[in-house]
């Protein structure tokens, strides 16, 4: 038989391209979320996958190049935190606490549902760091035991939620402040929320890149500390 | 200057910021196999490179020929990671309460916590 697995990286490189694409097609903020590259490519690949009969292993052992990438691209994100950082000295403070908020509220919320659900330890664990950007998702969720794929598909779909109702819930719960619904966008929602943020209103969109960096930040530097004293505490 | 020096040049400067993105995560790796934690290598190599910036040891065009790239494919590497949970479907389908409760308790509960408290701040008109 004909080896044609070095396709896999060309394909998904492609798919990801078209897919980009596409999202740029209309301006609709339903339509962006939906469309989201890495959403559609993932669903697309999973579902080839599992038509085809492909075991995950090999479509992963072809495709490691790409993930190898992966961790330069997360030293590269001090980047971007750096000039959001420059941005916003005015009201780094309140952004700062609000962050921090939000992301032990998240890691409490998770860990207190794991326990009422009496879910095996593995999918606790894989719940911990459900808000902050994908790529930092993975390593945490990974360095706590969780399993890593799980918790990256549930944080862009979270994204994608949140995209979608985020700004619906923030209106009926009567907060219209563009700084109190962007740092709530950014922190709880990331890269697809702030897609809709940027969408919806550029100051908006710039409360919500910045809560975003930061909470990759803080969710970096606390959780990988905040979640063993969590179980050791309450197990 | 000719073309060709300037693409030596460009081709320089590229170089430089992949040695600087590379270095801070070989630093992070180092750093973590001698302190034996379980903090993520990428993560400290992030900060490092941070506390780089910061500092005005390494300026902002250092690192972007490499970085850009990098950040504007980013989600591209996690694709075959984020693929990966089809190998879980049956621990999803027995907990699916579970997630479904995370998925849409975690998000709601940080929205609407963050939001009210930036609000008490700021008040909660649209323009501030």
């Amino acid at each position: 038989m004909i080896n044609l697995w070095w396709l896999c990286i060309p394909a998904v490189v492609t798919g990801f391209i078209l897919l980009k694409h596409l999202n740029k097609l209309s301006q609709s903020t339903t339509f962006i979320a939906l469309t989201t590259p890495v959403f559609l490519a993932i669903v697309f690949s999973a579902l080839i996958l599992i038509l085809f009969n492909i075991p995950y292993e090999t479509f992963s052992y072809h495709t490691q190049f790409l993930s190898w990438l992966l961790e330069p691209a997360i030293v590269a994100l001090a980047l971007p935190l750096y000039k959001q950082f420059l941005h916003v000295r005015k009201s780094a403070l309140l952004i700062f606490i609000s962050s921090v908020v939000g992301i032990v509220n998240a890691t409490v919320v998770g860990f207190l549902l794991s326990i009422v659900f009496a879910v095996p330890k593995e999918l606790a664990h894989s719940v911990a760091a459900l808000s902050v950007t994908t790529p930092i998702t993975l390593v945490v969720t990974d360095s706590l035991g969780g399993i890593a794929s799980l918790a990256a598909a549930m944080v862009i779909f979270i994204g994608l939620l949140g995209a979608l109702f985020g700004f619906i819930i923030l209106q009926w719960s009567g907060v219209l402040n563009h700084q109190a619904q962007g740092v709530a966008i950014g922190t709880a929602c990331h890269a697809i929320g702030t897609a809709a943020a940027l969408n919806k209103h550029p100051q908006i969109g710039a409360f919500s890149s910045v809560a975003m960096a930061l909470s990759a930040l803080l969710t970096a530097i606390i959780v990988p500390w905040l979640y063993p004293y969590l179980s050791q505490l309450l197990l | 200057m000719s073309a060709f020096t300037l693409s030596l040049k460009a081709s320089a400067q590229l170089l430089l910021s992949i040695a600087i993105i590379l270095g801070c995560l070989a630093a992070a790796k180092v750093i973590m196999q001698f302190t034996q934690g379980s903090f993520p290598a990428p993560l400290l190599g992030m900060l490092l490179l941070l506390g780089l910036l910061l500092t005005g040891l390494i300026k902002e065009h250092h690192v972007t020929p490499s970085a850009s790239p990098l950040l504007n494919y980013m989600p591209l590497f996690f694709i075959p990671a984020g693929v990966g949970f089809i190998e879980h479907l049956n621990l999803i389908s027995l907990h699916w309460q579970f997630i479904v409760a995370c998925l849409i308790l975690v998000p709601l509960t940080s929205l609407l916590l963050i939001s009210h408290l930036i609000a008490v701040f700021k008040g909660r008109a649209q323009h501030d």
